[in-house]
């Protein structure tokens, strides 16, 4: 038994059950065409309700990627006191519930901000997008120190003889070598930031679980509650489980 | 105890921060019921979702396809869905056709607190597999075949070779895995289980304190994490086994 072979052959395992979940809703929806009109009727509504999702994982990434290198970078700093606020940031946000953050942001932030004499709205889900930021960031940073710990020490030496500052050294010779190590834990990071974005709908951003819940209760019917849930759990995984399978051939590619 | 309370009152006002209600008895006493829910249900799935992870990981690594195959299936499907998805599923449509199927809710057994202990430490079991999968397919074949030809059967190597070696291999990411159930345990809030999360978000709405409530929860949930953290380092320094691993 070769440690390469197993997964690659049980990997057909959750194909077949996609296949035969999709097989069982199709044959369900044969049996009775009204539920198969109703479903087709509100899938447009579940899709918008999953672009929010998709909006609100891929900004909160994005913000707290950015912050999140700046972040372990400051981690490793020589100075003291930036090191560690820092690593005091990070203990803290990364043990933190996701909800938990989503909640400070929601309730802590004002629901309009005044800018130049005008109220300029402050959505509930961009509050979401922070909120997910927030622990976002704490892990791109332990993500970042790790993998700028990785680099060999002597490379730093190198580029300073060469006349780069200690900043230089990071930006243009050391951040573009962590890349390869840092991108794998970084792209489960982005699977588990998306899978947060459900958690927005307790803080009633319409995200896909919101309109799930809405589309259920205007139906009212068993049946159809019962296939919108499904719905709701395959579109996630539909998104998440290719991001997590490509993570693990770049895992596999990096340890060889 | 009521002037000791009194007197952190009016210390935590000098600062700025509005403690309250915490001459409320009312709402002092929920307050603490929602850390000791917290703390409960983090004692009840911790060890649900190691059991669960051996039993998965059993499942995956036994070679037998009816077996491994929906092992399998079911550890992607919960590793690559949301943990709260899989909570609104289960209590509103698994929950509803329990009930319908015994005639009534008043039949059904299972409540918000029994889907939720399930969903988390299930969730959780199928990272444990994962990890422990690892651990185990690391098990150099010589030593399982040496354990066979001594008349071993498999599920015995499993339980005193295989096992034992995983979990030293996998105890780090078993350990990280824990520490995202502390944080799962949250998600009770959204079926009103009355866990911490919950009893904060009932206080502040009522009086308006939610700075000061959200820096106790992010200590409260520090701290639990920190001592899963460090017992997590404790047992991996016990269990070490010289010139193994590393």
């Amino acid at each position: 038994m070769t440690a390469s072979a197993l997964p690659s052959r049980l990997s057909a395992a959750p194909l077949l059950l996609a296949v035969t979940a999709c097989g069982a809703v199709a044959l369900w929806l044969a049996l009775d065409p009204s539920l198969g009109r109703l479903l087709l009727e509100w899938l447009p509504y579940l899709a918008r309700g999953f672009a929010m999702n998709i909006l609100i994982s891929v900004l909160a990434m994005a913000l707290g990627t950015l912050a999140g290198i700046v972040l372990g970078a400051m981690e490793l700093a020589p100075v003291r006191l930036v090191r560690a606020a820092a690593i005091a940031y990070v203990q803290v946000f990364r043990n933190a519930p996701h909800l938990v953050l989503i909640f400070a942001t929601t309730y802590i932030f004002p629901f309009e901000i005044v800018a130049f004499g005008h109220y300029v709205p402050f959505p509930d889900w961009v509050k979401a997008v922070i909120g997910l930021a927030i622990p976002a960031s704490a892990h791109t940073a332990e993500i970042t120190r790790g993998a700028l710990q990785s680099i060999p020490t002597p490379q730093w030496d190198a580029a300073k003889g060469l006349g780069f500052s200690r900043i230089e050294a990071l930006r243009f010779i050391i951040l573009p070598q962590c890349l390869r190590r840092a991108l794998p834990p970084w792209m489960n990071l982005y699977a588990s930031i998306c899978m947060g974005t459900a958690l927005a709908s307790l803080v009633g951003v319409h995200e896909l679980l919101h309109a799930a819940t809405d589309a259920s209760t205007a139906v009212s019917r068993t049946d159809f509650t019962v296939l919108t849930y499904v719905t709701v759990l395959f579109a996630f995984f539909l998104f998440c489980y290719p991001v997590s399978r490509l993570t693990q051939r770049l895992e596999r590619r990096l340890a060889r | 105890m009521q002037d000791a309370i009194r007197g952190f009152i009016a210390l935590a006002g000098q600062v700025g921060l509005n403690f309250d209600f915490l001459a409320s008895p009312f709402e002092l006493r929920m307050w603490l019921d929602g850390m000791g829910t917290t703390l409960v249900l983090v004692a009840l799935t911790l060890p649900l979702s190691l059991a669960g992870g051996v039993v998965l990981a059993a499942a995956l690594t036994s070679g037998r396809p009816w077996l491994a195959g929906p092992a399998r299936a079911y550890v992607e499907l919960t590793r690559n869905t949301p943990t709260l998805v899989q909570l609104m599923f289960t209590v509103l449509v698994v929950n509803m056709l329990i009930s319908q199927a015994l005639g009534g809710a008043q039949n059904n057994p299972f409540g918000a607190y029994f889907w939720l202990v399930a969903v988390v430490s299930l969730h959780v079991a199928a990272f444990h597999a994962e990890a422990l999968r690892g651990g185990i397919e690391a098990v150099p074949a010589a030593t399982v075949e040496a354990a066979r030809g001594l008349g071993f059967s498999r599920l015995e190597v499993l339980r005193v070779v295989e096992l034992p070696l995983a979990l030293r291999t996998a105890l780090p990411a078993i350990v990280n895995n824990l520490v995202n159930l502390v944080k799962l345990t949250t998600i009770g809030y959204a079926v009103a289980v009355n866990e911490i999360t919950y009893a904060s978000l009932m206080i502040w709405t009522q009086r308006d304190n939610v700075v000061e409530l959200m820096i106790v929860l992010l200590l409260f949930f520090s701290l639990i994490n920190l001592a899963v953290a460090r017992i997590g380092a404790f047992v991996e320094r016990r269990l070490a086994v010289p010139g193994f691993g590393q």
